[in-house]
């Protein structure tokens, strides 16, 4: 498969002091859906503006399509759709006014451009209800018109940066079949940054984690629960003895000190190790809070790779955020 | 200029349809002719010798008339970089960020919408003039070129200080430094001015600074087209040397906004 995107060691520091994006390389094939997954702050909102020309690097290049990012920024404007994390719609204009405004800054033929506005409209369940200003929309129909915004000049590839951000389950759930009939109906590159797990099991082909603006791992999600070679307990004790004497435990491959006292094993096949493990706690006279057994999961992979978890105080964060943004 | 019209409109549609900045719009111009014009008459004081001071106007309405045209084209221009840091701050100015058009069209389709805005109330504001008792009056006739001259001041005068808060805006994020400079310059400059009255009632140091302002230079232009009508070639004289400089100063503006707009805008 010839690649959509060929990113090299692009770096983006901010005011000469933050660095938002580390030295990324990465390509992306044509066609694909690809995950950018990371917490917020991780980088990949910065690296999508730069992608797609609203910032500049700081060093380091990309080929979008067989297009120098650095020489020929106005053709992949042009040949580039993105939804980005905030809403960009004006609510002041009607839904279809505003693909109107979108297909005209694309100089899009007048004539063209209704038609595709049309089945766009109808598409995301949006054309009963074209004629009413943005600001009358609920949250997931605005997001659905962005959605659209972004197609409006058939691009070749497709940014979603964060597209389900703050939404409700079923909205979200609903959002991802409109992704992926767009990826069937189109035949595009679709780059898609999240920090929720299901989504990126639920939607990408290939999956990148990015953290501290350096991708840290990239494969597909089967690959990736793989590379953990096991599975993983996890241990709630109570004090530095009993995680001393848990460190001893010789059946884990690998064993972790979390935060709180907790500990994290890797075992090759938990099925097995547990009754050893059962044995060893009791024999020792340790008495976990709490103990968890999980199989392999994108989040065990995130955890594995980045040291921490994409904690539910973070979606209340992004939550508050949207609706500021509305 | 890509995208250049179809942000005009936006930004016009905008202004229509959101009744309260549609119709203060409006109204702004009749509280500047009924209230400056007829509640500040000083005229009414100088009674015989109101031509002598308003340098040959029949009453204040009239000797107004070019300067509060002059500033309807300020305060408009002044303001019309707000809505680029609005349109940033409601993340709309992203999706005009990704868009394959030349970037300097987002803020001049700010600064036309401004002027097709202040046109309307132009317009209005002659309109009113006219039917209000003891309105403006034109005594010597009023000619294609005096029109010209009278439209032309009021274009520059909102070509430079639209461009001027342009360029402020396209870094800004914070709609309240455009707000703290618009209400420290506004003053200043409508007082430090020949807008509101003649050098002669002024103290000596402050007619002295408001021969500088091009507030002044328009106030000062339309007001002699439409007092006098066709004007001796001392009086053309002064005009076109007011109306170039006005001319020098937009060009300059306008050429400082491409130049800084293209390169500087963010998101």
């Amino acid at each position: 498969m010839d690649n959509s995107i060929e990113i090299e060691n692009l770096t983006k520091i901010y005011s000469g002091r933050v660095t938002a994006v580390d030295n990324v390389s990465l390509k992306i094939g044509r066609g694909m859906i690809y995950g950018l997954l990371g917490q917020n702050g991780a980088g990949k909102s910065t690296l999508i503006k730069i992608l797609t020309g609203v910032l500049k690097s700081t060093s380091g290049t990309a080929r979008i399509a067989g297009n120098d990012l650095n020489k020929d920024s106005l053709k992949i404007r042009r040949i580039t759709g993105v939804v980005p994390q905030d809403l960009t719609t004006d609510g002041d204009l009607s839904g279809r006014e505003n693909l109107k405004l979108v297909a005209e800054l694309y100089d899009i033929p007048k004539k063209e451009a209704e038609e595709r506005i049309e089945v766009l409209l109808k598409m995301v369940d949006l054309y009963d209800v074209r004629n009413r200003h943005a600001s009358a929309y609920s949250g997931g129909m605005r997001k659905r018109l962005e959605l659209v915004c972004g197609l409006v000049n058939t691009p070749e590839v497709l940014f979603l940066d964060e597209p389900t951000l703050g939404l409700d389950v079923t909205t979200r759930e609903n959002l991802w079949s409109y992704i992926r009939s767009i990826q069937k109906e189109f035949k595009i590159t679709i780059i898609l940054t999240t920090h929720y797990l299901d989504e990126v099991d639920s939607l990408a082909d290939e999956l990148s984690i990015i953290d501290h603006g350096k991708i840290i791992i990239s494969g597909t999600s089967e690959e990736l629960k793989k590379s953990l070679n096991g599975d993983i307990i996890t241990l709630k004790l109570k004090n530095d003895d009993e995680i001393n004497k848990i460190g001893e435990f010789k059946n884990a491959t690998e064993i972790k000190l979390m935060e709180n006292k907790e500990i994290r094993m890797k075992v090759s096949n938990s099925d097995e190790i547990l009754p050893v493990l059962m044995k060893y706690l009791s024999d020792n006279s340790i008495s976990p809070e709490s103990i968890n057994i999980r199989k392999p999961s994108l989040d065990e992979v995130f955890i594995e790779y980045t040291g921490r978890n994409i904690n539910a105080e973070q979606e209340n964060k992004d939550y508050a955020k949207f609706m500021r943004a509305r | 200029m890509g995208g250049l019209i179809p942000l005009t409109v936006r930004d016009l549609k905008r202004w229509y349809r959101n009744p309260v900045s549609a119709v203060v719009g409006v109204i702004q111009p009749i509280f500047w002719i009924v209230l400056f014009g007829s509640a500040f008459d000083i005229a009414k004081f100088a009674g015989a010798n109101t031509s002598a001071i308003f340098e040959g106007a029949p009453d204040y309405i009239t000797y107004l008339m070019g300067g509060i045209l002059t500033i309807i084209g300020l305060f408009t221009g002044m303001f019309s970089g707000i809505n680029i840091i609005w349109d940033r701050r409601l993340g709309i100015l992203q999706r005009f960020l990704m868009a394959p058009i030349n970037r300097a069209s987002i803020v001049f389709s700010r600064i036309l919408s401004s002027v097709v805005r202040i046109f309307i109330q132009v317009a209005i504001l002659f309109g009113i003039a006219f039917v209000m008792p003891n309105g403006l009056k034109i005594v010597n006739g009023i000619s294609i070129l005096d029109v010209v001259i009278l439209i032309s001041a009021v274009l520059m005068i909102s070509f430079i200080f639209s461009s001027l808060f342009s360029i402020i805006a396209v870094r800004t994020t914070k709609m309240e430094t455009v707000f703290g400079i618009v209400n420290l310059i506004n003053l200043p400059l409508m007082f430090a001015s020949y807008a509101m009255f003649p050098p002669d009632l002024m103290a000596t140091w402050l007619s002295n600074v408001a021969k500088y302002n091009p507030v002044s230079w328009s106030s000062q232009s339309i007001r002699m087209v439409l007092i006098h009508g066709s004007l001796t070639s001392s009086e053309a004289h002064t005009v076109l040397i007011y109306m170039l400089g006005l001319l020098a100063l937009s060009v300059f503006m306008l050429v400082m906004t491409y130049i800084v707009s293209n390169k500087e805008i963010r998101e």
